[in-house]
């Protein structure tokens, strides 16, 4: 307890919350918290649904730390539990609720006529996502939003990695399709 | 065609790379749940933690993207305070202008913590329990120079590197 140090690694981090230091953890769930949050949201499709997946993923990290063999890379460890924990939520939601993601700052000091269309581009955006199936979606946002390689995608899903190419380009494909459409409403 | 349709998923792809906000409660809610373990994969009950430490209170710095991009050369610091019987509670300092408002702490199963970038400095400061109660930090060093005579504690921030 007391003020950690800055920048204290995942590995370190890990060596001091199995000694039995919580509040090290807290490092760990800020440090992680925004960027795997993002990839909730965007795959899940509702906030609230996403905090839910994204808190319950911390707190199984958690609760199964002693399984983290390689402490070092506990991020890839828990990408891989949320992966697991928002295809459990996306298919008992069912995308309930849609989505907004309204950007305030890059809509302020825009004329009406640009926010509205900032805000037709966002909901075309939102829209497009939800109409992909939950594989491609998946393949998708790790692969192009989250920026992982085809290799650490395999590893986070279990899928091969042939398989997750194709669903990557079909995900391409279909989403070129509904901007379009989008774009013609 | 076929440019303009792939730079329209460009377009998309840059646009789902944005942040996006997650609510700044949900480390308390995360820190409150795992408070009732104390140890990974061996689950405890609350009573355990709340008897052994009626008040305990954590600073911790994280990486300086969690919060606030304007201010580079802050961190962001999570303050943790465990206070099972409090109704609310804010945090303090010369940060904030001690005003309670600005730092509202959010709270899971009596844990309250908060999250507020700071830049290199020296910085005294305390939690304010349900509007009225002055706590300073018990794990960290008292502010002795406090001229209004209410506990506070001091952190001090080291430059990168330093």
């Amino acid at each position: 307890m007391g003020i950690e140090r800055v920048e204290t690694g995942d590995a370190e981090l890990v060596r001091r919350i199995r000694a039995g230091d919580i509040g090290a953890y807290g490092v760990l769930v800020a440090r992680y918290r925004d960027r795997l949050g993002r990839y909730a949201v965007h795959m899940i499709g509702d906030r609230e649904d996403a905090e839910e997946a994204l808190q319950d993923s911390f707190v199984r990290a958690y609760r199964s730390l002693d399984r983290c063999n390689d402490p070092a890379r506990f991020g890839a460890w828990l990408y891989g539990i949320l992966v697991n924990r928002c295809r459990t939520t996306g298919a008992r939601a069912a995308r309930r609720r849609r989505l907004f993601v309204q950007d305030a700052e890059a809509l302020n000091g825009a004329s009406h006529a640009d926010a509205m269309e900032r805000l037709e581009w966002t909901d075309a955006v939102e829209r497009a996502l939800a109409r992909l199936a939950p594989e491609y979606r998946e393949a998708f946002l790790l692969k192009h939003v989250e920026d992982l390689e085809y290799e650490e995608i395999a590893e986070l899903t279990g899928d091969g990695i042939s398989a997750l190419k194709m669903r990557v380009k079909r995900a391409r494909e279909q989403l070129q399709k509904f901007l379009r459409e989008a774009e013609h409403v | 065609m076929f440019e303009q349709d792939d730079d329209i998923v460009e377009r998309m792809i840059r646009q789902l790379r944005r942040p996006v906000s997650i609510d700044p409660g949900l480390d308390a809610r995360v820190m409150g749940e795992i408070a009732a373990a104390a140890q990974p994969g061996k689950r405890r009950t609350w009573p355990w933690l709340a008897a052994a430490a009626a008040v305990l209170a954590v600073v911790v710095v994280t990486r300086p993207w969690t919060l606030d991009p304007g201010t580079s050369r802050a961190d962001a610091f999570q303050f943790v305070l465990v206070a099972p019987q409090a109704a609310s509670v804010s945090l303090v300092g010369d940060f904030n202008d001690w005003d309670p408002a600005r730092s509202p702490m959010h709270t899971a199963h009596g844990v309250w913590a908060t999250v507020v970038p700071l830049a290199p400095g020296r910085y005294r400061y305390a939690f304010l329990v349900n509007g009225v109660e002055w706590r300073a930090d018990p794990a960290a060093p008292n502010a002795i120079d406090d001229e209004f005579g209410t506990p506070s504690s001091v952190v001090t921030v080291a430059g990168r590197g330093s």
